[in-house]
């Protein structure tokens, strides 16, 4: 039984390498993409102390909203589709619901919301729904999809009016729910927080220094050293799993790939919270100019981490987690301005563009 | 005969569906004259003032009881679903699809279905009312979609005009006529406080049947 687990693919990786100079990178596109992260994580090797412009870039991530109880009739309302959608970009993501069990939803910024339901809220609900496109049997989740800019689904529109109605007397969902704002500041979030218990948190940012970390050699060709050798070698010494693989332990059997060296100090940085792609993307500005100043460093290495329980993976596509969903994306920047960007998702979901 | 109902006037609207004009008075009084003096066969013209005083006409020849007898022992035959479709008889025409017209017909259901349940007090058993409603008539109910595999169908609420084995016609307050598959959905209805839901899934009779069938519980009640 094992071997026909291991043939059937679980998880997918896509491994891209190209070049800051090259005008048609899609970089910028692919963090743009990724709407809902949770977990940035940089690991800067041959490093002691943290960078005062990194430091500031991580500690400069915006604060993020946490909404209790907001019903999701009112991500309808006039007022916040005419201020939060069209104007600026919402990013907005149900939380403490588990995709797999309870209804989630997701509010991206091109005026896209999603609705993942179960059976009987689906029924109940009244909305037609997207075909799930990977299972014949597709008799799990009920993905509702909606374009806020579709000529139906302005106010007064058929559409609307029909999910409206859904939303308040059918089905009365009710989230807690995790929203931030592009531009900032709580003015054009004001029709939601100003009726609904709502608190500001701002994303938590750790440093760990390591010392004597064994790191691979890594350079900018994709063929020097496995893509899926260095992941697992990343994420290790990310959740501080030792890579000695000593014979008196059992716990980890984990190593180091081969070319390897000794960093004498290596430093581990994190932010987590509900972080926006823009920020992110200035994060990898300041990491390249970082780079260009080091003497010590040759590669950096930046990961984020999308959020277990929502209902969609990269732009907008579906996502189920009974699959082994977790997406998230791995960023490796050279000092010649390459970079190698491995996106990770599971085997039945879109591919990532 | 009273002569004064013989000689009004026709009411304007069914003058215009028959097609024929009023006249006044003195008018119809000369026709009527004239048309009795024409109709009247010529041996008896001399009589003609004695003809038109009332006297009792026989009309109709008076048949023999064995042939009424006969008659009637012949039974009534139903007419068969091919005669049925071909004579329209459910049809509703368009001019009576009107939500105004059933208004009537509901509250009669409602008095029949109190009647039924022998009042409907809040105090009410509600297993008590559920087995008086499954033999019961819906014909005149508000009904109301609350889940169906089909999401268009959810929501939509009338009076319940026709019950076939497999669909319900429901008359909607737009006057809109929709046919509701009963399979795949389940029915709300409401009567003073009591809200029923019947799933279509084991509902798939006729009315007429339903009242004498046993409900066994077999399968889920899932879509």
């Amino acid at each position: 039984m094992c071997a026909d687990l291991e043939r059937i693919p679980r998880t997918l990786l896509v491994s891209e390498r190209s070049s800051f100079q090259n005008q048609k990178n899609q970089l910028s596109a692919h963090v743009g993409q990724h709407h809902f992260n949770y977990k940035v994580s940089v690991l800067l090797p041959e490093c002691g102390s943290a960078p005062p412009l990194l430091d500031a870039a991580l500690n400069g991530f915006s604060s993020f909203y946490l909404i209790r109880n907001l019903p999701v009739y009112m991500l309808l309302d006039q007022d916040f589709l005419q201020t939060a959608v069209h104007q600026g970009s919402v990013y907005g993501l149900s939380f403490g619901c588990r995709v797999d069990e309870d209804p989630c939803v997701a509010l991206m910024p091109n005026g896209r919301l999603v609705l993942s339901l179960d059976k009987d809220s689906f029924e109940l609900l009244g909305f037609e729904r997207k075909k799930y496109r990977f299972t014949k049997r597709a008799t799990s989740r009920y993905v509702v999809s909606v374009n806020f800019s579709d000529s139906s689904m302005t106010p007064g529109g058929r559409g609307y009016q029909r999910l409206l109605t859904g939303l308040k007397t059918h089905l009365p969902l009710v989230v807690d729910f995790l929203v931030s704002h592009h531009p900032g500041g709580t003015t054009a979030l004001q029709p939601l927080l100003s009726r609904y218990d709502w608190s500001e948190h701002r994303p938590s940012v750790s440093t760990r220094c390591l010392a004597n970390l064994p790191c691979p050699l890594l350079t900018s060709d994709l063929q020097s050293c496995d893509p899926h050798s260095v992941l697992d070698w990343l994420g290790a010494v990310d959740a501080d799993v030792s890579c000695e693989n000593s014979s008196s332990s059992f716990l980890s059997t984990m190593v180091c790939p081969e070319p390897k060296t000794t960093a004498s100090s290596a430093l581990n940085m994190s932010v987590s919270g509900f972080l926006n792609p823009h920020e992110i993307h200035h994060l990898i500005q300041e990491l390249r100019s970082y780079l260009d100043q080091s003497q010590l460093a040759s590669w950096v290495a930046l990961t984020v981490h999308g959020f277990t329980d929502s209902p969609v993976s990269w732009a907008g596509d579906e996502r189920s987690v009974l699959w082994s969903g977790n997406t998230f994306y791995s960023l490796l920047l050279f000092k010649d301005d390459t970079y190698q960007l491995h996106l990770a998702t599971g085997a039945h979901h879109t591919c990532p563009p | 005969m009273d002569e004064a109902l013989v000689q009004t006037v026709i009411p304007p609207h069914l003058s215009k569906v028959l097609g024929v004009e009023s006249q006044s008075r003195s008018k119809a009084e000369a026709f009527t004259q004239a048309f009795l003096e024409n109709s009247v066969p010529w041996n008896t013209r001399q009589d003609l003032k004695a003809m038109l005083t009332h006297k009792a006409v026989i009309l109709n020849y008076a048949r023999t009881t064995q042939d009424q007898d006969k008659r009637s022992r012949k039974k009534a035959k139903g007419l068969n679903a091919h005669q049925k479709r071909a004579m329209k008889v459910f049809h509703i025409r368009p001019e009576h699809q009107r939500y105004e017209l059933f208004l009537p017909l509901h509250n009669l259901w409602r008095q029949y279905i109190i009647d039924l349940c022998g009042g409907l007090k809040a105090s009410c058993n509600p297993q008590f009312v559920q087995q008086k409603l499954v033999k019961a008539d819906f014909h005149g109910a508000i009904i109301t979609v609350v889940r169906s595999k089909c999401p268009s169908y959810v929501g939509t609420t009338g009076i319940l005009v026709q019950e076939f084995k497999h669909v319900f016609k429901i008359i909607t307050k737009d006057d809109k006529l929709k046919v509701i598959p009963k399979r795949n959905s389940v029915f709300a209805v409401e009567i003073n406080g009591f809200v029923s839901h019947i799933y279509g899934n084991r509902f798939e009779q006729r009315a007429g049947e339903r009242s004498a069938k046993k409900f066994k519980v077999r399968g889920t009640i899932d879509l």
